[in-house]
């Protein structure tokens, strides 16, 4: 044959079979990108400024084939300084061991209460800020006076999940994890110098635990441990479907050098959704090691107890009331016992323009027992993608 | 606390070989969207992601809400359900007519995954026979149009849907 006469065919074979192949590869792609960003103007008394700022946050996910799903979060955003600032905020690999069993590897959100692991992103809080047992993780910009019970969303480790669907509406989830877990953090310099908190401490006898101070932890993730002692901890939740969770959670490690002094939190939450509403809540109780000098001049192991819960509501009013189509009101109340004792109470209201993006405005009153009070005021535009 | 920690780890093992093989039964896609997605935020408009694009979001929604691959599963097939084309109109002469299911139709959409009917079904989108009763027929079928016309935060898809099997759902919902 003719090898003019084959051209056209060749051509043609080249241009079919690349379509296929191009449709083939559509089909089943490897790669999407997700997440969510906000844009925020916020005014602090106890700051005394007023600022805005701006977070993008990309969500890259990569299907290697039905078992193997990666995932990583990266915060970009920009500091008080003008200095532009990349966190990872988790970066994982799921291994599907079984249609209701998930192995976790990597730097992973803890499952620990519902706010961490699921609410924390913007678009999905009611709020503009966390929750105040949260600290300032994942909402308030810059300083924040009330101290967070578990300021820690994700660490590095595995862990594993597994489902009980009982029936068409119920189920029971377990969550495993261990990671390299919390560190002490290192001294300032006022300790060098000897000011530590034990002198503090010695001088003072009739100690109101009100004024006590916690030992300072690291909780951030890091590639690395200052002792062998491992974080472990797990959640166990209940969910009636689609309208209630309710959930236990556990996290206990050793944070010093020599794994004497340990630091432990346990948690309740719930989360209960209607038709026109949403209650969201979680209690925290944490018991923090430290060493305290006996009338023997010796160390002896104390342990300072904390608590804290919060509370939020959300009233979707457009789905009540036609004229207020889109429009939410939040309203949430949080405090924080025994040492750094504070109360915070927050009102927001929130309109969304679609399913995925939402102009909320929250206003923030926290009163500390020792320490400034501070009134907030924030709007945030914030967007899932 | 550890020894909490050391039974739950236990029992959940325990269970694990337990309950992996749980029964099968078909599940429906929208009812999985229903009961799961509200738990932490708003549905996602189906069409803000394309399928492959999909195939790749779900197994880290399984992952996040705790979704088993049956599940993950329905879902994906709910979604590219939704996102075929809309069918052509039949022309339907009178002598044989054979009108689309509207019952048919609104199992196979899996309406009542979202909305509920006479008392059963999801509580995600409002009761369909309530909608009817209150806002007119006419209001329905504009809604199955255009699910956004009225309301741009409203995370119900486009259904692939013509206009004489839209009429058929609502009469089906009407009987």
């Amino acid at each position: 044959m003719n090898m003019l006469k084959l051209l056209p065919i060749a051509i043609a074979t080249a241009v079919v079979s690349g379509q296929l192949l191009a449709n083939e590869q559509q089909e089943n792609s490897r790669f999407a990108i997700a997440g969510y960003g906000d844009v925020k103007y916020e005014d602090s008394k106890v700051m005394d400024s007023s600022a805005f700022s701006a977070r993008f946050i990309p969500i890259f996910l990569f299907s290697l084939n039905d078992k193997i799903h990666i995932e990583a979060e990266t915060e970009i955003s920009i500091d008080q300084q003008g200095e532009t600032e990349i966190e990872l905020e988790y970066a994982d690999i799921h291994y599907f061991l079984s249609d209701t069993t998930t192995f976790t590897a990597g730097k992973l959100l803890l499952p620990f209460g519902q706010y961490g692991p699921y609410q924390h992103p913007s678009w999905i809080n009611r709020s503009v800020f966390s929750p105040g047992i949260y600290g300032g993780i994942g909402g308030h910009g810059g300083y924040q006076p009330m101290q967070g019970l578990l300021p820690v969303m994700s660490d590095i480790g595995v862990g594993i999940q597994h489902i009980i669907p009982l029936g068409k509406n119920q189920k029971i989830f377990f969550d495993l994890y261990m990671t390299n877990g919390l560190a002490a953090e290192a001294p300032h310099d006022d300790e060098e110098e000897g000011h530590d908190k034990e002198s503090t401490l010695e001088g003072n006898e009739e100690v109101d635990e009100h004024t006590l101070e916690l030992p300072e932890l690291a909780f951030e993730a890091r590639s690395g441990d200052n002792n062998s002692d491992k974080a472990l901890g797990g959640r166990i939740s209940y969910a009636f479907l689609p309208g209630v969770e309710v959930g236990a959670s556990y996290y206990t490690a050793k944070y010093d050098d020599d794994q004497k002094l340990g630091f432990t939190a346990t948690g309740f939450d719930i989360n209960w959704i209607g038709n026109h509403y949403i209650v969201r809540g979680e209690y925290i109780k944490t018991e923090t090691d430290d060493f305290e000098e006996d009338e023997h001049e010796e160390n002896k192991v104390t342990t300072f107890d904390r608590n804290g819960w919060y509370l939020q509501a959300t009233f979707m009013a457009g789905k009540m009331f036609n004229v207020l189509q889109g429009t939410d009101f939040v309203v949430e109340y949080a405090e924080t016992n025994k040492i750094n004792e504070a109360e915070r109470w927050a009102y927001g209201i929130n309109y969304w323009l679609d399913s995925r993006a939402v102009i909320k405005a929250t206003y923030e009153d926290t009163t500390v027992h020792d320490g400034e009070d501070d009134k907030r005021f924030a709007i945030q535009y914030s967007y899932g993608f | 606390m550890k020894s909490i920690l050391q039974i739950l780890l236990v029992v959940s093992l325990l269970l694990l070989s337990a309950f992996s093989s749980y029964a099968e039964e078909k599940i429906s896609g929208a009812e999985v969207i229903n009961n799961n997605c509200a738990r932490c935020h708003n549905a996602r408009a189906v069409h803000e992601f394309s399928i492959p694009e999909w195939k790749v979001i779900m197994p880290h929604m399984r992952a996040k809400a705790h979704l088993t691959g049956q599940e993950t599963k329905a879902v994906l097939e709910f979604l590219e359900l939704t996102s075929q084309s809309v069918p052509q109109e039949r022309k339907i002469e009178p002598e044989n007519a054979i009108a689309p299911d509207g019952k048919q139709l609104f199992t196979q959409f899996g309406c009542q995954g979202c909305h509920s009917l006479q008392g059963d079904g999801g509580t995600f989108g409002p009761a369909l026979d309530e909608t009817i009763k209150n806002k007119g027929i006419g209001f329905f079928i504009k809604k199955l149009q255009n699910p956004q016309f009225n309301n741009s935060s409203s995370p119900m898809p486009k259904m692939p849907l013509n206009d004489q099997q839209i009429v058929a759902i609502a009469e089906y919902i009407k009987s």
